[in-house]
């Protein structure tokens, strides 16, 4: 007998819900695959789904309606806008809807942070965040100073093109502006889908944390990593400086509705555990905390191994949100934190796309075994991005393994 | 002053052991025994990340005073005086722009004494084919951050075969790596460990490990 839409809806909700209030629900809930694979799955090409909306609309539709996940994560594609988000944080209104910079959008700012397909790339490629170095050490004390003055006067136009003279500043405003609204109509389209096609909603904001930003946007992952050592004082400073600007934006998505904020996170894994102490978490806790304190539950993203790293989410109130692994073994994650955080993750990508049905089954028999049992815990891939060669029947097997061995 | 050079690349001091490796040479020291040095200090500070003292931050540092250091002596030294244990062709694979672990490796490979060909990041198939004809290398490796790069690695495996440079051992690495996609890949070893990976590329060669 099948399920009404809103039946549907209803009860994968209810699912995830029980999983992230630490409970067990009526089966183990399963995070859904995005990715290159949607438009691939639909035959049209990358360049397609990046700047055809209607098309990637289209392309999206029929990925959710024939992989039935819990959650959908079939989006449209953008790259980590955050820079920008930081440079407009005095402005509620526009600072979240710069979290994603589409196609388009990186055609309006003509910047040197992202390459599309069809533009830079193959029209097949997976479009590309390149980030780079646009800022020099000797510029910390500024950054320090006034971080969204720097970030918006200094920065971007170093960055953007269409953005180095305050004229062509003026039009590539407006321009973005307009697509922003293309880009959010194209996504009421896609809420409306997701409903008919029974999938929870699930008003979802964003996130980011401070010493990322530096090392995305401002200095080069790498090369923050060697600032640290080479310039300490000014980059606890600076990520200390970015945490009120990264609050602010990450908090203005409750006025969209968000209930989830996601953030992914990037230097985790190459800190050690007294550096990440010092440089990294202290900031990263402040905007957790801050969104947690606002009713918002983040869905932290601990990208790589964050194994030496586990215990400091500890530090946090219980039920406070989402702890997101990638490479992080989710078994022992949900060992240290049990009963604390909701614990997320566990299929290894790899899997999905080399392994078969039979090794996928076999593997979400054994994994679930031991992560079951007293709940708190939702089953996703280590990355949620999945390549155009991801063969269907893996997917189709992965949702297969959860029906047979999710059940409580 | 060897050990004070070596503990202080270890302990991560990067300006210091600089200094000193400068001092070195104006007193009269060595390039090969300045050399030797530093393949020592970059072995502890690998072993050390192997076990877990030491993270990707440590590496990254120790790969850069490495460098930094070997620009200086490595005009010094005479061809001849180099040990070379083999060569490698190494790149991050096409659609792939990650480079840091890359970079990593290859520091560590060069500390360890490999020559190795560094093609960039993002290379097509035809590229590593191409360097593989020119430098005659004993390993390629190839270094895959994204799950896209995973297809790329095992169309480069097979374009390295179909121009008849089967015998080739192919090391992958870099955050996508394991043993399935090894097997998918048709590739002779992975590693998601700069040391490891080097150990890794010796037992290839039969070099002692
Ligand atoms: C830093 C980073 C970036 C930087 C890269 C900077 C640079 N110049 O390298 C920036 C910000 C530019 C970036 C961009 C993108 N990234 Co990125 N990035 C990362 C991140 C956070 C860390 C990667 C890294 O450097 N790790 C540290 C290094 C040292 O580790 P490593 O490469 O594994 O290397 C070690 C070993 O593997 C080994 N090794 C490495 N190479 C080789 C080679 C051989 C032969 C051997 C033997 C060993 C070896 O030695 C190293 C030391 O031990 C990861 C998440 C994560 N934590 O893994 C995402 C991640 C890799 N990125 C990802 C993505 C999707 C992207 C983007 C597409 C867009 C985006 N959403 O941000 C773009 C563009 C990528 C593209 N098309 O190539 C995804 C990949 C998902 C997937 N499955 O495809 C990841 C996993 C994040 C995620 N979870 O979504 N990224």
């Amino acid at each position: 007998m099948a399920k009404s839409p809103e039946e549907l809806a209803k009860e994968r909700l209810a699912r995830i819900e029980a999983a992230i209030n630490l409970q067990e629900p009526d089966k183990v809930p399963l995070w859904g695959v995005g990715g290159d694979i949607v438009a691939a799955y639909a035959g049209i090409t990358q360049y397609e789904f990046c700047y055809d909306y209607d098309k990637a609309v289209k392309a999206i539709e029929k990925f959710m309606r024939d992989f039935p996940f819990d959650t959908s994560m079939a989006g449209l594609m953008g790259l980590e806008g955050r820079i920008f988000c930081v440079a407009f944080s005095e402005f509620p209104d526009i600072s979240p809807a710069l979290s994603l910079i589409t196609g388009p959008m990186h055609d309006v700012l003509g910047d040197k942070y992202y390459r599309y397909p069809g533009r830079e790339l193959d029209e097949n490629a997976t479009p590309q965040f390149l980030g780079g170095t646009f800022m020099e050490p000797d510029e910390y004390d500024e950054l320090i100073e006034d971080p969204v003055g720097f970030v918006a006067g200094t920065i971007l136009p170093r960055a953007c093109t269409n953005l180095d003279t305050p004229r062509k500043a003026m039009a590539t405003w407006v321009r973005l502006g307009m697509e922003c609204s293309k880009f959010f109509s194209a996504a009421g389209e896609i809420g409306r889908v997701s409903a008919e096609l029974g999938y929870p909603p699930f008003p979802m904001g964003w996130g980011y944390s401070p010493l990322d930003i530096i090392g995305d946007f401002l200095r080069g992952v790498g090369t923050v990593v060697l600032d640290i050592y080479r310039y300490p004082d000014k980059v606890k400073k600076a990520a200390e400086a970015l945490t009120e600007p990264i609050t602010n934006y990450a908090l203005y998505h409750k006025y969209m509705g968000a209930r989830y904020a996601m953030i992914p996170l990037h230097l985790n894994e190459y800190l050690s555990p007294k550096l990440y102490n010092e440089f990294y978490w202290p900031y990263l806790k402040t905007v957790i905390l801050k969104l947690y304190e606002e009713g918002i539950k983040p869905l932290v993203f601990f990208e790589g191994h964050h194994d030496a790293h586990l215990d400091t989410i500890l530090e946090l109130p219980e039920g406070w949100g989402i702890a997101y692994f990638e490479k992080t073994d989710v078994v022992k994650a949900k060992k240290v934190l049990q009963g604390h955080s909701c614990v997320m993750g566990g299929i290894p990508m790899g899997l999905l796309v080399g392994g078969t049905p039979m090794k996928i089954e076999e593997y979400i028999k054994n994994l679930l075994e031991e992560v079951k049992p007293g709940g708190g815990f939702i089953l996703a891939p280590g990355v949620g991005t999945a390549p155009s060669e991801t063969p269907v029947e893996n997917m189709h097997a992965l949702i297969e393994a959860v029906e047979k061995y999710g059940y409580y | 002053m060897q050990e004070e050079l070596f503990n202080k690349i270890v302990n991560m001091d990067e300006e210091g052991s600089i200094k000193l490796a400068k001092e070195y040479l104006d007193r009269g020291g060595k390039p090969q025994e300045l050399l030797e040095v530093c393949r020592r200090a970059m072995d502890a500070i690998g072993e050390k990340f192997e076990k877990g003292e030491y993270f990707l931050s440590e590496l990254l540092l120790g790969g850069e005073i490495f460098k930094s250091i070997m620009e200086f002596v490595l005009p010094l030294l005479e061809e001849s005086e180099t040990t070379k244990l083999g060569t490698i062709v190494l790149g991050t694979v096409k659609d792939d722009i990650h480079s840091i672990g890359k970079d990593i490796f290859k520091a560590f490979a060069q500390a360890a004494g490999f020559e190795v060909i560094d093609l960039g990041v993002d290379v097509p198939e035809e590229k590593f084919v191409e360097a593989v004809r020119e430098h005659k290398p004993d390993i390629v490796g190839m270094s895959c951050l994204i799950t896209a790069g995973i297809s790329s690695m095992k169309r480069t495996r097979e374009a390295l075969r179909a121009s008849g440079l089967e015998d080739i051992k192919i090391i992958i690495g870099g955050g996508r790596v394991d043993e399935s996609v090894k097997q998918f890949v048709g590739a002779d070893a992975w590693s998601d460990d700069a040391a490891r990976g080097v150990r890794i590329c010796k037992e290839l060669l039969g070099v002692e490990g």
